[in-house]
This record gives C-alpha cells, sequence and structure tokens, in this order.
C-alpha cells in the first residue's frame, strides 16, 4: 500500500536534498510562515492541537512539553535536538539526515522561535559523521539565506544553531545526560525535578527533542493540526513515523508510514516477508528496549497506545524481527550485554544487576540453568525493572519481561533439555 | 606525529574558550581533535586539553574515559569497530567477526603486527538495516559477508598506508 | 511541619524533611549508602526503598529523594521494598573481594552492616567478578578498589564540598574508578574524610593501616587540639598508643567532617621522646618528690616571686587551676599565654565579641563573607571548608591580607601590608577611602556594595595578622552590618578564648619578663606552655630566662623549655584526660580520656610482639593531667567535676561548664588588655626586608612537629618573595638563598609570587625548621647563596 510521505517525500535513495532542492519542494514556507504570521504561544497551541508525541522513544506529547517551557524568562535558554540514536534497531533519524537535513533545521528554528531560545544544539552520534556534515552544510545555507543567524527575516529574532559530535556511549541519548555531556562533563542522568524545562543546559531552561519529532513541526505548521492528525490511521495516533525494518526480514529499510499501521503489514508487505521463507516468531516492535510481540501480534496496529494494550511500546519504532529458528533467550542475552555494557555506572540495578542477568542468561544458554535459576530470574526483573535511576535499565528489562511473557516455555525448555535447543 | 594538536588548532581553541561562558563544553570537541591527529590520546593529550580549558586532568580524565569511541591507549592506524548488537547479530554479524578476527590475525583489543589495525567490538552502529555492518575509522560498510571482508581490508589498507 | 506515619508511628518533622531522615528521628534506620547529612541526596545506590501508601507518591520509593508530606504513609517493611533491598545487596556484592578478615574497615563498615540488614545471606551470583589495580595515594590514604560499591561519596566529598581538583570518578558501567589521574599524593588538605565516608574499606586511613580492630578500640569524643575552631574528633587509641583520629559530629562547628591536620597530627601523644618520669635536675624521680621540691622552693621565694604561665592548648580547668594556685601561693604574675601579641588579639576579641559572634555554621550559611587577615586553609583549615559551603550556594567571598590566600574556591583578593589591615578596617567603617590607591577605593567599594546587599554577611579576621588593634577594629566595623549579619574571629590556640577569659586585664607575658629582668620574679612556672618555642622575641627571652633562679616545666611535650627545667613533670596529653577549651567562638567543648598515659607498647616491646617484659606496673604511666598535679600541689584533690563546679560557681561567664551538654556558649566577655602599644613594625635598614612568618597547614602550633606522620607531607622551608625584591637581590624562583635574621640564619627555597608585596618576605611555618612562632614581623636580609657574607 502507498502511504503519503511527508518526511521522505524528497527521497532519493543513496542521494542527500540540500538547499535547492529543498526550496524548490517548498521548504522554509512553514518557517516563513510562521515568523510571518504567528506568535510564538500560537505555534506552541498548533503543535498540541496536532497530537505529535516525541519520536524519540517516550512518546510523550510535544505541544504538552513545550507549553511547560519558560519561554518569557529571560537569559539563555537553549533548544535541544537529540541525535544520539543508539538504540540498537534505531536508524530513522540517520536516515532523515541522510535523505533531507534541511528538515530538522527549519524544524528548529520554527520550534527555537516558538520557545523563544535563542541557541540550539544538535547533538549527533559518533558514528553518524556523515550526518554531522550534512547538518554543518545545511546550517550554512539556511544562514546564507538568511533563514538562520541574526534577525531571521527582519523579525528580530536570531538563533543560532551548533552540532556537537559526540564519542560514543547509548546512554548519552537519555536527554538529562545527554545535556551533562553537552557541558562537557561525564554523561551520567541527572535527577528530575528540576525537569530540563527548569533547568538543563548549563542550568538554564531546555528542550531536548528528537530529530523526527522536530522535523515534523514544518509540516504541522503548513498542513495544519487536522490535517497532521487525520495522516494517522488510528483514532489516538497523530502523523506519520518513520519506520526503521532490521533482523529476519527480505527488505531491511526505513519506511515512512502512517501511525497504526499494523505489525502484518510492516513485515510482510513493506519488509517483504521474513528472509528465505521462514516463519515470523517475534520481534521487537520499537528498538532494543521494548517488549517482544510474537506472532500472535501480528495484527496489532503500530501507534503509541494500541501497540502498550499488547504489552510493548512503539519506542522508537526500529521493527527487529526473528524468524522461528531463532532462540529468544539468546535475542534477550545479546540485549541485555548491550544493556548492561552501556550503563553509565550511577545506579546500582543497572551497572551491577543488568551484568547478574547476562550471567542468568548465560547460564541457560550453557545449559547450566536450574529452576532456581528460572526463578531469581524473575526476582531479578521485578527488581530492576522501574527501580533503575532513569531509563536505561528499565528499557533492558523491556525484552525481559516479553521473554517472559511470550517465551517462558523456551526458558523452561533450556532447564529441561540441559542445552540451548535452537543449537 | 610528534604534535598533539598543531598551533593553529590550539590558537583556535584557546580563542573559542576564551569566549565560552562554559569553556568545558569543548571536552570532546579537543578530545576528538586530538585523537584525529595523533590516533589516540595519550596523558600528554590529557594535560594538554586540561590546560586549554584551564581546568584539572582529572575533569578531562573522567570524560575521556567514559566515552568508548575515545582511546586512552595506543591504537592501529585505524581502528575497525565491529557491531555486536541485535540486528547484526541475528544477520551473520558472529561470522563475520571470527572471519574478521581470523583475517587480521588478532583477536578483540588487539592491534595487528604492522601497525595497520586495531580491532574492537562496537555497540549498534545505527546501520541496522544493512547489518551486518563494520566501521572502519569513521567509514560505515554494511551488507558485509566474510568474502567482502577482503576487498574492505585492502581498500582500508591502502588508505592506511 | 508536616506529620507523617512510618511503621504505625507518627511523627511531625519540618516541611523539607526526607523521609529517610524522618523515619531516622524515630529509630527506624532505613538502610543507604550514597545519602549522606552532608551530602545530601542523589539517588544512585537504591538500597534505602521503602513503600509509601498513600496516594502522592504511591509504591516503591527511594527514601531519600522523597519529601516527607502532611498525612503520608510509610511502610518500611513492606515485602517489595525490603525486597529491593536485598536485591541492591546482593548486586552490590557481585564484584565484592570478601577480604573483609584483612580488611581495615571491618566491624565499622556500612557494607557489612548493611548486608546483614539487608538479609542476603546467600551467593548465588557464580560469575567472574572485576578486579582493579589500586593507585598510590600519598601517606594519609590507603585505596583498595576492589572492596568499592560506587556510592560516589568519596568524589563526591572530595570534589564537591571540599573544592579539591586532583579526585575524579573514570570508566563507567560496573568499571568506574575513583581516583586521581595519576597515582600520587592526594592534594587536598581534606584527603582524609575519604576515610570517613567511604561506607566501606576502600579508603582507609593508612596511618591506621593494620593497627586494630574497630571493636578493639578505645574511642571517646574529644576535640581537636590543633587551631581554635575546635572541631569535633574521635580519636582512637590501643595498646597505650593513640592510633587514629576520626571525625565527630557537631552541627554548629565542623559539621560532619575534619581536616588532615586535625586527623593526622596525632603523633606526638605517641611520640617516643615524650619524657614519661618526673625528673630534677634532669634527674629522674618519683612524683611526689618532685611536688615536694617545688612546694619546697615556692614557699622559700615567696609567691611574689613565682610567674606562672598557662596556655592556649591547656584545658580551661587546668589554666584555672594554675590561676588559684597563684593567687594561693601570693603571685600576681600569671599569664596564659606567652606570646603577647596573640595574647592580646584573643583578649581583645572576648572583649569585644558582642552576642553577634557567628559559628562556623553560620557561616556555612552566609551570602557574603570579607576575610580581614585570615588565611583560612593555613590557619584553620575546616573554616576553608565552611566558607565554601557558602559560596557553592552563591555566597560571595573578598579577601584582603598580605598573604597569597589560596581557598578552594575563587574569591576577590586584595594583598596590602600587615600593618594596614587595621586601617582599611577602620576606613571600611567610616567609607573614606581618601588615603588609598585607586585599585584599592575600588576594592572597598565593591566590599561595600556587597554588605549592603548582603543579608547574612559576616567578617571573618585572623588573629595573628589583625592583632588586638585590628579585631577593635573588626569588632566596631561588625556594628554597621545588616542585623543578620555577625563575625568571627579564630585564634591561634584550642582554648586561646577560655585563656583570654581567665587572663582579662591582668598584664600580659611582658610585664613578667620585664619583672624577671629586673629581679622582682625569680622562678617561673610553665604548664603546657613553653616560650622557648612560642615567644617571638628569643633575644629578649634568653636574657630574661637565663636571670631565673628556678624553671619548673610541665607538660607532654618534648620542648626546648623541658630540657631547661630544674623540674620537669610530665602531664597527660589531652588524648589521655578530661578538659574543656572554649574555642573562638566562646563554644565551651568537653574532651574526654581515651586512653590512660603509659608507653605505647610498639615502644616497650622493641618492636616485638607480645613484649617480653612484664610488671604489675604499666610503664611509663607517670604522667597526670596538670590539673591533678596542681590539685596536688595545693593541696586539694578535685575530680574534674567538682573543679568544673568550682569554676561555674565562681564565674558566671561560665555557667554551664557543668552541665553534661556539649557545646554551650560561654556569656560572654572578658576586659580588654590593658597593654597593647608596642613597635610591631619593625625598622628597616639598607638591605632590610620584613619577614612575617606565616601559618602552615602542616607546620604551625606546638604540636605539629611532634607528628611523624607529616613528615611526608612537610614542605620544604621556603620564602615567598615579590618579583621585584627577587629581581634586586638577583634569584629565580627555586633557587636556594640564605635568609639572615637576628635570630640566625636558613637555607631557604625562594618563591616568587607575583601578587607579593615588595619589601615583604613572608615564610611558612613548615615545622621542619620552626623558625619562628609567627604572628609578628621582623627584619630580616636574603643573599643569593654563593654570595659571600660580609
Ligand atoms: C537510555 C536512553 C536513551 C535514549 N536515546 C535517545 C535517542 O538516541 N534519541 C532520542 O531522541 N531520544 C532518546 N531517548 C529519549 C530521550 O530521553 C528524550 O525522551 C527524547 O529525546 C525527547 O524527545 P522527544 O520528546 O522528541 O521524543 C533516550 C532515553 C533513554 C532513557
Ligand atoms: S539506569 Fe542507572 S546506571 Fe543505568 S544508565 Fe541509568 S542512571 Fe546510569
Ligand atoms: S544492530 Fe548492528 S548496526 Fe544496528
Amino acid at each position: 500500500m502507498k502511504h503519503p510521505q511527508l518526511l521522505f517525500k524528497n527521497r532519493i535513495p543513496g542521494e542527500t536534498v540540500f538547499f535547492d532542492g529543498y526550496r524548490k519542494s517548498g521548504g522554509y514556507e512553514g518557517l516563513e510562515k510562521t515568523i510571518k504570521s504567528m506568535s510564538p504561544a500560537e505555534v506552541t497551541e498548533l503543535v498540541k492541537a496536532s497530537g505529535l508525541c516525541g519520536r524519540g522513544g517516550a512518546g510523550f506529547p510535544t505541544g504538552t512539553k513545550w507549553s511547560f517551557f519558560p519561554s518569557d524568562q529571560p537569559g539563555p535558554k537553549y533548544l535541544v535536538c537529540n541525535c544520539d540514536e543508539m538504540e540498537p534497531g534505531t536508524y530513522k533519524d540517520g536516515v532523515l539526515l541522510r535523505t533531507d537535513p534541511h528538515q530538522l533545521i527549519e524544524g528548529m528554528i520554527i520550534t527555537a522561535y516558538a520557545l523563544q531560545t535563542p541557541e540550539a544544539y544538535v547533538f549527533i552520534r559518533y558514528a553518524y559523521e556523515d550526518c554531522a556534515q550534512n547538518l554543518e552544510r545545511a546550517v550554512a545555507e539556511a544562514k546564507e539565506a538568511g533563514y538562520l543567524g541574526k534577525d531571521i527575516l527582519g523579525s528580530g529574532f536570531s538563533c543560532e544553531i551548533h552540532v556537537h559530535r559526540s564519542a560514543g556511549r547509548y546512554i548519552c541519548g537519555e536527554e538529562t545526560a545527554l545535556l551533562s555531556g553537552l557541558e562537557g562533563r561525564r554523561p551520567n542522568p541527572r535527577l528530575k525535578p528540576p525537569f530540563p524545562a527548569v533547568r538543563g543546559l548549563f542550568d538554564r531552561p531546555t528542550t531536548v527533542n528528537n530529530v523526527e519529532t522536530l522535523a515534523n513541526i514544518q509540516h504541522i505548521v503548513t498542513g495544519g493540526a487536522d490535517w497532521f492528525k487525520s495522516l494517522a490511521l488510528t483514532e489516538e495516533g497523530a502523523g506519520t513515523k518513520l519506520f526503521g525494518l532490521s533482523g529476519h526480514l527480505e527488505k531491511t529499510e526505513c519506511f515512512e508510514l502512517p501511525l497504526g499501521v499494523t505489525l502484518d503489514e510492516i513485515v510482510n508487505e513493506h519488509g517483504g516477508g521474513v528472509r528465505g521463507g521462514k516463519k515470523f516468531k517475534a520481534c521487537l516492535p520499537g528498538g532494543a528496549s521494548t517488549p517482544y510481540l510474537a506472532a500472535n501480534h501480528l495484527d496489532v496496529p503500530l501507534d503509541f497506545t494500541a501497540i502498550t494494550r499488547a504489552g510493548s511500546r512503539l519506542g522508537t519504532a526500529g521493527v527487529t524481527v526473528f524468524d522461528e529458528e531463532t532462540c529468544m533467550v539468546a535475542v534477550t542475552l545479546n540485549l541485555i550485554r548491550f544493556f548492561a555494557r552501556e550503563s553509565c555506572g550511577w545506579c546500582t540495578p543497572c551497572r551491577d544487576g543488568l551484568p547478574y542477568v547476562a550471567w542468568l542468561l548465560e547460564q541457560f544458554e550453557q545449559g547450566e540453568a536450574t529452576e532456581e535459576h528460572l526463578e531469581n530470574l524473575r526476582g531479578q526483573f521485578r527488581n530492576i525493572a522501574g527501580r533503575s535511576f532513569c531509563a536505561l535499565a528499565e528499557g533492558a528489562m523491556g525484552p525481559v519481561e516479553g521473554l517472559f511473557n511470550c517465551f517462558e516455555e523456551e526458558l523452561v525448555d533450556h532447564i529441561k533439555k540441559g542445552r540451548c535447543p535452537f543449537k | 606525529m610528534n604534535e598533539l594538536l598543531t598551533t593553529e588548532q590550539i590558537e583556535d581553541f584557546r580563542n573559542r574558550a576564551e569566549q565560552l561562558e562554559h569553556p568545558k563544553e569543548l571536552v570532546i570537541d579537543l578530545l576528538r581533535a586530538v585523537q584525529a591527529r595523533n590516533g589516540w590520546v595519550p596523558d600528554e593529550g590529557v594535560a594538554l586539553i586540561a590546560s586549554l580549558l584551564g581546568v584539572a586532568a582529572v575533569e578531562v580524565e573522567e570524560v575521556a574515559t567514559f566515552y568508548d569511541k575515545i582511546f586512552r591507549l595506543p591504537v592501529g592506524k585505524k581502528v575497525i569497530h565491529i557491531c555486536d548488537s541485535i540486528c547484526c547479530w541475528s544477520r551473520g554479524g558472529e561470522e563475520l567477526a571470527a572471519a574478521l578476527q581470523q583475517k587480521l590475525g588478532i583477536g578483540f583489543g588487539e592491534t595487528t603486527e604492522d601497525g595497520l589495525f586495531t580491532l574492537l567490538p562496537t555497540c549498534c552502529l545505527g546501520a541496522c538495516g544493512e547489518a551486518p555492518a563494520i566501521m572502519v575509522g569513521l567509514k560505515t560498510y554494511g551488507h558485509l559477508t566474510p568474502d567482502q571482508l577482503d576487498e574492505v581490508l585492502a581498500t582500508e589498507r591502502e588508505e592506511a598506508r | 511541619m508536616v506529620t507523617l506515619t512510618i511503621d504505625n508511628q507518627s511523627i511531625t518533622v519540618p516541611k523539607g524533611t526526607t523521609v529517610l531522615d524522618a523515619a531516622e528521628k524515630l529509630g527506624i534506620v532505613v538502610p543507604h549508602f550514597c545519602y549522606h547529612e552532608a551530602l545530601g541526596a542523589v539517588g544512585a545506590c537504591r538500597l534505602c526503598a521503602v513503600y509509601i501508601e498513600t496516594e502522592q507518591s504511591k509504591g516503591v520509593q527511594m527514601s531519600c529523594l522523597v519529601e516527607a508530606a502532611e498525612g503520608m504513609v510509610v511502610n518500611t517493611l513492606e515485602p517489595t521494598a525490603v525486597e529491593l533491598r536485598q536485591h541492591v545487596i546482593e548486586w552490590l556484592m557481585t564484584n565484592h573481594p570478601h577480604d573483609c578478615p584483612v580488611c581495615d574497615e571491618g566491624g565499622e563498615c556500612q557494607l557489612q552492616d548493611m548486608t546483614i540488614a539487608g538479609g542476603q545471606s546467600i551467593r548465588r551470583y557464580r560469575g567472574k567478578k572485576r578486579t582493579y589495580s589500586n593507585q598510590e595515594l600519598g601517606p594519609f590514604i590507603e585505596q583498595e578498589m576492589n572492596r568499592c560499591i560506587q556510592c560516589y561519596r568519596c568524589v563526591r566529598t572530595y570534589r564537591d564540598y571540599f573544592g579539591g581538583t586532583d579526585f575524579g570518578v573514570m570508566g563507567s558501567r560496573n568499571r568506574v574508578f575513583f581516583g586521581r589521574f595519576e597515582p600520587g599524593r592526594l592534594e587536598s588538605p581534606f584527603s582524609g574524610n575519604l576515610a570517613d565516608v567511604c561506607p566501606t574499606g576502600v579508603f582507609t586511613d593508612k596511618t591506621y593501616r593494620f593497627k586494630s580492630r574497630y571493636w578493639d578500640l578505645q574511642e571517646a569524643e574529644s576535640i581537636c587540639p590543633h587551631c581554635s575552631l575546635g572541631c569535633a574528633t574521635i580519636p582512637g587509641g590501643r595498646y597505650r598508643e593513640l592510633q587514629r583520629v576520626r571525625s565527630g559530629t557537631s552541627k554548629e562547628v565542623n559539621g560532619h567532617f575534619i581536616c588532615d591536620r586535625g586527623r593526622f597530627g596525632y603523633g606526638y601523644v605517641n611520640h617516643p621522646d615524650r619524657l614519661r618520669v618526673p625528673r630534677i635536675n634532669g634527674e629522674e624521680c618519683d612524683r611526689h618528690e618532685a611536688l615536694a621540691a617545688i612546694n619546697d622552693k615556692i614557699e622559700k621565694l615567696g609567691g611574689e616571686a613565682v610567674g606562672f604561665l598557662g596556655s592556649s592548648r591547656t584545658a580551661l580547668e587546668t589554666n584555672a587551676m594554675i590561676k588559684s594556685w597563684a593567687e594561693q601561693s601570693g603571685s600576681k604574675s600569671v599569664c596564659f599565654e606567652c606570646h603577647p601579641q596573640r595574647d592580646n588579639a584573643a583578649r581583645s576579641w572576648v572583649a569585644l565579641r558582642g552576642d553577634r559572634g557567628r559559628s562556623l555554621a553560620d557561616i556555612r550559611r552566609s551570602d557574603f563573607i570579607l576575610l580581614l587577615g585570615s588565611d583560612p586553609l593555613n590557619e584553620a583549615p575546616m573554616l576553608a571548608a565552611a566558607i565554601r559551603q557558602a559560596e557553592s550556594s552563591g555566597s560571595q567571598v573578598a579577601v584582603i591580607d598580605a598573604r597569597p590566600v589560596k581557598l578552594p574556591f575563587k574569591a576577590a583578593h586584595l594583598v596590602v601590608r600587615p600593618e594596614k589591615l587595621s586601617t582599611i578596617i577602620r576606613a571600611l567603617k567610616s567609607g573614606a577611602f581618601d588615603n588609598f590607591e585607586r585599585h584599592e577605593q575600588l576594592f572597598f567599594e565593591g566590599v561595600l556594595k556587597s554588605i549592603k546587599k548582603a543579608e547574612r554577611p559576616i567578617l571573618v579576621g585572623g588573629g595573628d595578622l589583625l592583632q588586638a588593634e585590628g579585631v577593635a577594629a573588626l569588632c566596631e566595623l561588625m556594628a554597621q552590618l545588616p542585623e543578620a549579619g555577625g563575625d568571627f574571629v579564630h585564634l591561634s590556640g584550642p582554648n586561646s578564648y577560655g585563656a583570654a577569659m581567665l587572663s582579662g586585664a591582668a598584664p600580659d607575658f611582658e610585664t613578667i619578663l620585664d619583672d624577671i629582668i629586673t629581679g622582682k620574679i625569680r622562678a617561673l612556672v610553665c604548664v603546657e606552655s613553653d616560650p622557648f618555642a612560642d615567644y617571638p622575641d628569643r633575644k629578649r627571652l634568653q636574657e630574661a630566662l637565663s636571670k631565673l633562679e628556678f624553671l619548673v616545666v610541665a607538660d607532654y611535650i618534648n620542648g626546648p623549655a623541658a630540657a631547661k627545667a630544674d623540674i620537669f613533670l610530665p602531664t597527660a596529653a589531652p588524648a589521655e584526660s578530661a578538659g574543656t577549651y572554649i574555642n573562638c567562638e566562646g563554644r565551651m567543648q568537653r574532651f574526654k580520656p581515651v586512653l590512660k598515659p603509659g608507653e605505647p607498647l610498639r615502644i616497650t616491646g622493641d618492636g616485638g610482639h607480645p613484649p617480653r617484659r612484664f610488671s604489675h606496673e604499666t610503664p611509663g604511666d607517670q604522667p597526670r593531667s596538670a590539673a591533678e598535679f596542681i590539685a596536688n600541689l595545693v593541696g586539694q584533690p578535685v575530680t574534674i567535676n567538682d573543679l568544673r563546679q568550682q569554676i561555674a560557681a565562681d564565674d558566671d561567664r561560665f555557667s554551664g561548664l557543668d552541665q553534661p551538654e556539649q557545646g554551650m556558649l560561654c556569656r560572654a566577655n572578658g576586659e580588654l588588655p590593658t597593654t597593647v602599644n608596642r613597635e610591631d613594625v619593625p625598622g628597616k635598614g639598607d638591605d632590610l626586608l620584613h619577614l612575617l612568618p606565616v601559618a602552615d597547614l602542616f607546620g604551625s602550633g606546638p604540636l605539629l612537629s611532634y607528628c611523624s606522620a607529616l613528615d611526608a607531607v612537610r614542605s620544604a622551608p621556603c620564602v615567598v618573595l615579590s618579583e621585584s625584591d627577587a629581581a634586586s637581590i638577583g634569584v629565580a624562583n627555586g633557587e636556594n638563598v640564605s635568609l639572615q635574621t637576628a635570630e640566625g640564619k636558613l637555607a631557604v627555597e625562594v618563591r616568587i609570587d607575583a601578587k607579593a608585596l615588595p619589601g615583604l618576605v613572608l615564610i611558612p611555618q613548615t615545622g621542619a625548621d620552626a623558625f619562628l612562632p609567627g604572628g609578628v614581623m621582623i627584619p630580616c636580609s636574603i643573599r643569593k647563596n654563593g654570595a659571600r657574607d660580609e
């Protein structure tokens, strides 16, 4: 099925659209409209009405988040774009910035205007050097054209965008850790409250938004809130979503699809079905930190709410599929090892609890697990989920939760057989 | 290379630090700059950065040792990062890693005898759609099979020399 | 105030109290690691879980992070909370080496206690443990990283609280490392607090290493004798040896921490050269013999011919006994400080400090602090820590001083000649700055502006540089501060304030020396005081004391006076006796005996263990508290409690001294000193400079040079010179020169300081070669090494 394309409307695989191409397709009209005819508060209201939810993983309503921002408070304030994108299975922001970087720039300028932040940062992961270069070029072009910098389009509003290249570590994507990282300190998450909107970057009011979230803004401004809402296939959803497909599919690509598209359509239509004609066993529907969905969930519509009823989360909408021959204990072990390695080391459940869980899963994989290990694993899950300082360890428990929900018999099977049944 | 940063770089960073209210925000830029020239960040690099930012060396070290893409030990001319996260794992990442080790004749954390390559595992590179993937320096190679490694290594070897 | 229920008990606490603290008030200890009263809550360890039953924040919560709220119902024993605490302990123990048998923390280890309290007694994890290599961190602190549970308290103490810059946290995930960039001595003068805050055995007191188990240790509450702040300490000893000092807690004074001088400066008690047997003319004798001889001689000479000298390191009770001994013997010559400038500064402070004298706790809450002739890190280190607390919560700090005052934070600093301080303070009061240079005027205007803006400004002065006149000026300036402002002056000794109270308007030590020279006084009794070490003009002292017929010295350190004494009485050190010091804010603070006097086993046993000599007596147990000796002499044996009652009854300024309550403020005032006008700016010849001996962290004070643990950290003798003086002498930074004064010659290293004033040379009292006691400037000359003396 063909779906309307916003973020990918200029997409030509293998190519990047820069200023001229972007302008030709209507780029920066949203910004002009905003600056010339809207007050900052009106922008926030519009985004609120559009129902846009954050695309960084948590799905918090963007307009609501902005409405907490003290935009009239004097002194420095910051907008930060989160392009850390290090959660396994997630690569949509990278594709977006390789496709059409000006969308982010325009979205950021409109957002900066709405929040009245004269300084903005893009925090970009180490492995996305090409994206960083695309952005630097886009920033220069936007400045050249008068869309960015001092006194934008004669409005009196000024804004600078800085590109910050990071040096690895998944925790940098957590918004408060990201702020510490930007400040040149150890990227440990911070205690909330105070929230970034009150004390963020350099202790000043700050809003952190995801790349895709910000890239949607000018489409909302030009198309209107109702139109944006209507793009989704479900009542609760709003807009389109970038789905990054990976794992055992024929086609592992990134697609822009309406929110609410079913898992079945994604797997079997866009993903071209499971590789080698094998059967679908399970998937991570929204990145490494989301509980698995199994074959009985194929009819679940993927939006922020419907998916929670199926026991998972939309997360980053990175859909990683596993075929029938995959050991889900092994998958979970791989994921837990990732989380344990990426722990920042601040709180105990994550720093020491995750390596413990990894060790337990190893016992299963090595055929040395007993009933006691299973009981122990349950206890670990109960006491890590919801108990850590930030959401990293919480996220790590997503797959474990999925394992218990959908594949508990696989754990039992490992114990019974005294080995991994898939090896 | 005997200088960790060129005189112009030092001058430039010093100017930027002076203009910033919070000069410490340059620490990653500086670490990356030293690493770009020197391959890795030696103790003297940490000390140099600390002095440019007007902070204690340990404050730089705290940051340098947090990030896994900053090397505080010598590495080869090029660092090969091979992704071991879930998507690459699901599409032959382990076989690729074994092949890579065998072809280079080194294990993880080791450097080839000619000093050209250091092999390190890494978490997800954001190339999940092109799994399995590796990153050599700052360049990512996706959709790799063990057979294609020879070609990749040849290209990179050529460049490194 | 809010009222909440915890485990079915109800308690009312101030708004803002955490659930953890509220529970503790009820005697319910919620296990915790990362929370610390002084460091606050960070929510890292996740051990302090409780269950909150009421709607707001219902569920398992970290009790250190949740504020007590009206009507809140808390359950600390709810199964899911208990289960989480159990898991946290299990996680923390996965990598722990289980080396309790060889760990110095054993018995006082929070991790041991919490492991028991957590109820997780079985090890289920069988995976590999991670191990670290440790760093060598200098003579004070031992590191054993494998025991670390990552509560981050060390770095929060060292860096955040004390402003140390050479310690941090490196690495990440389950491989974080707490230490220095490279091995080496921890530079902060507060490094020892790592041993106290670390809940397990990662950071321990190196000087105490492998000496005792906590449960074998004799401990008692005490007060640090090394400066006038009077920080609460808990010294501990065993086998007649004082083995360590840890920090006590005093809300108003030091809070939870102490400085390294206070912690590691305890060796004087165990010093091998300490004299432990009474002597007459150098010959050991029985204590009763010595006392009888003293009585005889005083009777023979007549009381009027005897001078009595106490000191600022002697307990209040002892000084009071000296006073009544003098009275009984008919002597009018009694004095409690042999350094007249310090004596008069203290008396001036005691006389003029009104009821707006402030405490360290007030300083921590202050919003503007002006330091006048005060170098906290070297003179009263915990004052620097208190000011840093104010500074980190937004207070501004300005310094007017002759020294390059270094502080663990940024502060505005104006360098002036020491003798100008009083004039400056008076000018700040009048607001007339005409006689000053432009940059000074600007500085003063800024200071006045800040004072005006502040709500709780505090003036902090140092008795040594201000002297009596400056202290008086400071007290006058204070009157101009807003209502909630106040002042604080630190003095030289732990009991300077008490000594000054007893002195009143009596003549100072100069008068006693005058009387010795004229022959009016023929005998001198020095109780825990040593004019040979502490009186500033050595020539005059030699001249006077050579005329003495009879010198009695009673002391616990073997200073220069002891060797010259006709009769020597060994007294008990503070750790071996009870007493009271009055700190520089007039707070009466008691110390209790930790040990009985006696030679440490390691000395009597020649290093062998167990000792091979046995007897019914304890070797070296002759020392008695000085107060007890005097009580014997005057024939009225009293207990310390009787003595306190008597002092409180005799003088109502001391009322409360006999109450068990610790730390009462004494009721103000003493009298102004009578004789203060002495020429204190020395003359200046052609090539003469002014030498100002200044306090040094590990060198100042009479006790520190007897502490071997400090040998490794004492800096080499040096002088601080201005650039222009260095140029005219022709020396470069780091070069050696020869320093010459009337007292003698000394080879020292030159440190050139861009801020130092021309004509003024600073010599830190590094203790290696205690040159002069400080508090007074003298002329000196400096020659390049190799330059020929004429
Ligand atoms: C461990 C962790 C990693 C995260 N990584 C990212 C990321 O890479 N990109 C991102 O946009 N949000 C990430 N988030 C979510 C952010 O904290 C934050 O919610 C988000 O950037 C807000 O933007 P949004 O409201 O536009 O989604 C992460 C959160 C956690 C706990
Ligand atoms: S859950 Fe804890 S240790 Fe893990 S990343 Fe968050 S704060 Fe750090
Ligand atoms: S999982 Fe390997 S690149 Fe994403």
